[in-house]
Parts: C-alpha cells; structure tokens; sequence
C-alpha cells in the first residue's frame, strides 16, 4: 500500500472512530444519565423539559480516541498536548457541572490547561512555530516569550467562549462543527502549500469535526442532551490547541469572531467574571406565546442573542439558525483569510 | 436582512482583528534596541505590555461602541409580547 492510499486511510480512521463512538456511545450513557437523575432542566421550553447533562465525558473518550489514531498513525506528538490541554479543561468542566466553580476560578484554572499545553515544548519543540501568519503578507518574526504566554491566554479565552454559546438547544454544537470546519481548511491549506508540515496536524483536527458532527445529532433541536461545561470547556481546548498547532490562528480567531464579541459584550456589560447562574438580570425572557424576547432592563447583560432578539422576537429554533448564520459568515471570513494566507 | 448590522460588526471585527495583530507582531514586538541589562529588558517589556493593552483596548472600545448604537437604534422598537 503506498504511503498516500495509508495516510487517506488514517484521515479517514481519525474522522470515524469519534464519530463511531459519539453515535454508539451517548444513548447508552444519556440512558445511565437519566436513570442517576443527572437531569437539568431546559429553560427554554414552556414549560421546561428535563434533558440528561452532562454528556461531556463521551465527547472527550471519542475526541481521544480519535487523537490516539493520530498518534499512534502518524507518530506524531501534536495529538498528544491538544489531549493534554483539552483533557485538563475538559476535568475543570467536569467538576463545573458537578460542583459549581465561581466565575473567576474557571478562567484562573483553564489557565493551568494552557501551561500544560506550552509546557509540552520542553519535550517537543517542533510541536508550534512561535510565529503568525499573515493573509498576503506571510510569517512575522518568531518570538517565544509573547507567543508562549498568548498560547497560555488562549486556553481560557477561548474555552470561556466557547462554553459561553452554549445556551440554547444545537447552538455549542452547530458552533463548534463550523468553526471545526473553518479550522480544518486553514490547516489543510497549510499542509498543502508549506514544505515540511506534517499530515498529522490535518489528522488532529478531524476528531473535533467529528464529535461535534455526532453530537449534533443529540443537541440539536430539540436537545436529548446537554454536553454541560465539561463538552464546551473541552471544545474550546481543543480549538485552540489545533489553532496553535495548525500555525493557523489568526483564521481560529476570525471563525470564533461571533463567541468573542459575546463574551467581551457579557463581560463588559456585567463589569467581570460572573457565573451566568449569578447573573442579577436576564437578557432574555420567554413570551406567553413561547417565544424568546431581549430584556429591555438597562443592566441586562448584553449578549449576542439580546442583540439578535432586539431584531424581532424568535422561537428557539429560529434563534439558533440565525446564530448558525453568524457563524456561517465569520468561518467564511476565516477560510478567506485561510487562503489569502496559503494560497499564493 | 435584520441581521445586517450584526454582519456588519463582525466584518468590522474582522478587519480589526488583522490590521491590530499585524501591528502587534511587525510593529510592537520588534521595539526597542536589543536590551543588555535586566532593567533594560524589564522597560522594554512593560512598554510592549502597554502597546499590547492598548490595541486590545482599541478593538474592545471600536466594539463597544457599535454594539451601543445598534443597541440604541433598536431598544425603542423592541419586541414585546402582546398582553
């Protein structure tokens, strides 16, 4: 067999093992979530259903499974810290939906996922180039110390937006599927046109594509489950593991434009880190005909969704669509920036 | 179409995003001689760390500031369910 037909296959492998698994694992453990009564109410509704959470543990076993095909297939070490960074955040995440952290420990310790992260360097350092890459322009200088502690920043901005779309039923997991998308092109476009970038970076990126591409399947509306902050925490790891390690983060940053400008909006509006279930007012509520409207109160948090829904008011459904279709325009804008800065 | 105004914004993100990182990493990281004393390269750091802060507080400012107009523009007809 040549090495292309062997590398298509482990392609391949590294996208079906998480999908697999998410698909054949999350009934199973949904069934095990119910009867524990691990059930959290969705808000949303009228009047509120209950929907197992977290399924977070299933996404990571099927996020690592697929990165251990990468690593192993490809002996390659880059699988090993996105599991390490995601891995840490995914047990902050965990101990989130068990125990309630503070909105200011989450960050502080998501930070620790970052440190694991770079840390990794001391044993690989061909794991990230300490440089950015620009559309047109090309390669800045390389700079360890500003790059190393904006990898370490990364990881808790990055999965505190990530687990900040996670409000409605299909929003974290249409999100993550099209910024995963996003990131796939970018890194692709890398290994195609830059000598001597390993096929395993492409490989890493497909478990994540692949998880939120079956779990979709359970969040979408309406919800049969809730990846809780251990899935989102872990989305967003991963996210800017890959970034970091693809050499492509300026597109990362670009497909995530729409989590960011929520959380630089919630944050600005709230003055800090507050838990959302701390949060003084709301900003949104639900009608009597079941529909989601902004709250008009002048110190309600000023999120994306309050933004959307000062358009006109939207079902659920509708809400997550035009979240989708924000989301759909900034990987857009992410690919073009991708192939401004690959394609020449 | 309603979502206009909110493409608009990302865009405005986006192109904030590249011109600010840009500056950052051909303009702000190579300032200065190469330091020869601690003091130096504690000076030197700092003065980064605050050009850093301030293209960060640029793009937060820029999109504060959209974000109040739409606000604005919009809290007046905002929808209200019917009693």
């Amino acid at each position: 067999m040549s090495s292309g037909l062997a590398d298509v296959g482990l392609l391949l492998l590294s996208f079906l093992v998480p999908l697999i698994c998410v698909l054949l694992g999350l009934p199973p453990f949904l069934r095990l979530l119910t009867r524990m009564g691990r059930l959290s109410e969705d808000v949303h509704k009228s009047p509120p259903t209950k929907v197992p959470e977290p399924a977070g543990p299933i996404l990571f076993i099927a996020a690592l499974l697929g990165e251990i095909v990468v690593a192993t297939g490809f002996q390659s070490w880059v699988p090993v810290a996105i599991m390490l960074g995601a891995g840490i955040a995914f047990i902050i995440g965990l101990a989130d939906d068990l125990f309630v952290l503070g909105g200011k420990t989450k960050p502080l310790l998501l930070s620790v996922a970052g440190i694991a992260f770079v840390g990794m360097v001391a044993f690989r350092p061909d794991l990230y180039l300490p440089a950015i890459y620009f559309p047109i322009i090309g390669r800045a200088a390389p700079h360890f110390i500003i790059y190393t502690v904006l990898a370490v920043v990364a990881f808790p901005v990055v999965s505190n937006a990530f687990n900040m779309m996670d409000a409605f039923n299909g929003e974290i997991s249409w999100f993550t599927l099209l910024t995963s998308l996003a990131l796939l092109v970018g890194v692709s476009l890398h290994a195609a046109y830059a000598s001597g970038f390993s096929l395993a970076r492409v490989g890493a990126t497909l478990p994540l594509v692949a998880v939120a591409a079956g779990f979709l399947l359970f969040n979408r509306y309406p919800s049969r489950a809730f990846d809780g902050d251990s899935g989102s925490l872990m989305f967003g790891a991963m996210f800017a593991g890959l970034a970091i390690t693809g050499g492509v983060e300026i597109a990362a940053i670009i497909a995530i434009v729409p989590a960011i400008l929520n959380s630089f909006y919630t944050l600005s509006s709230v003055r800090g880190f507050v838990e959302r279930r701390r949060m003084s007012s709301r900003p949104t509520y639900i009608g009597g005909d079941g529909l989601l409207y902004p709250s008009t109160e002048p110190d309600a948090p000023n999120t994306l969704i309050r933004l959307i829904l000062l358009a006109g008011a939207l079902s659920e459904k509708d809400l997550v669509k035009d979240v989708v279709y924000l989301t759909l325009v900034a990987c857009i804008l992410s690919v073009v920036t991708s192939i401004m800065t690959w394609v020449h | 179409m309603k979502l206009a105004p909110l493409f608009g914004i990302e865009a405005v993100a986006f192109l904030l995003i590249i011109a600010e990182t840009y500056l950052f990493f051909n303009f702000v990281v190579p300032v200065g001689p190469i330091p020869h004393s601690i003091a130096e390269y504690t000076g030197l750091a700092l003065l980064k760390l605050i050009l850093i802060l301030a293209l960060v507080a640029a793009w937060f400012v820029v999109m504060v500031g959209l974000t109040r107009i739409y606000v604005r523009a919009k809290i007046r007809n905002a929808p209200r369910p019917s009693s």
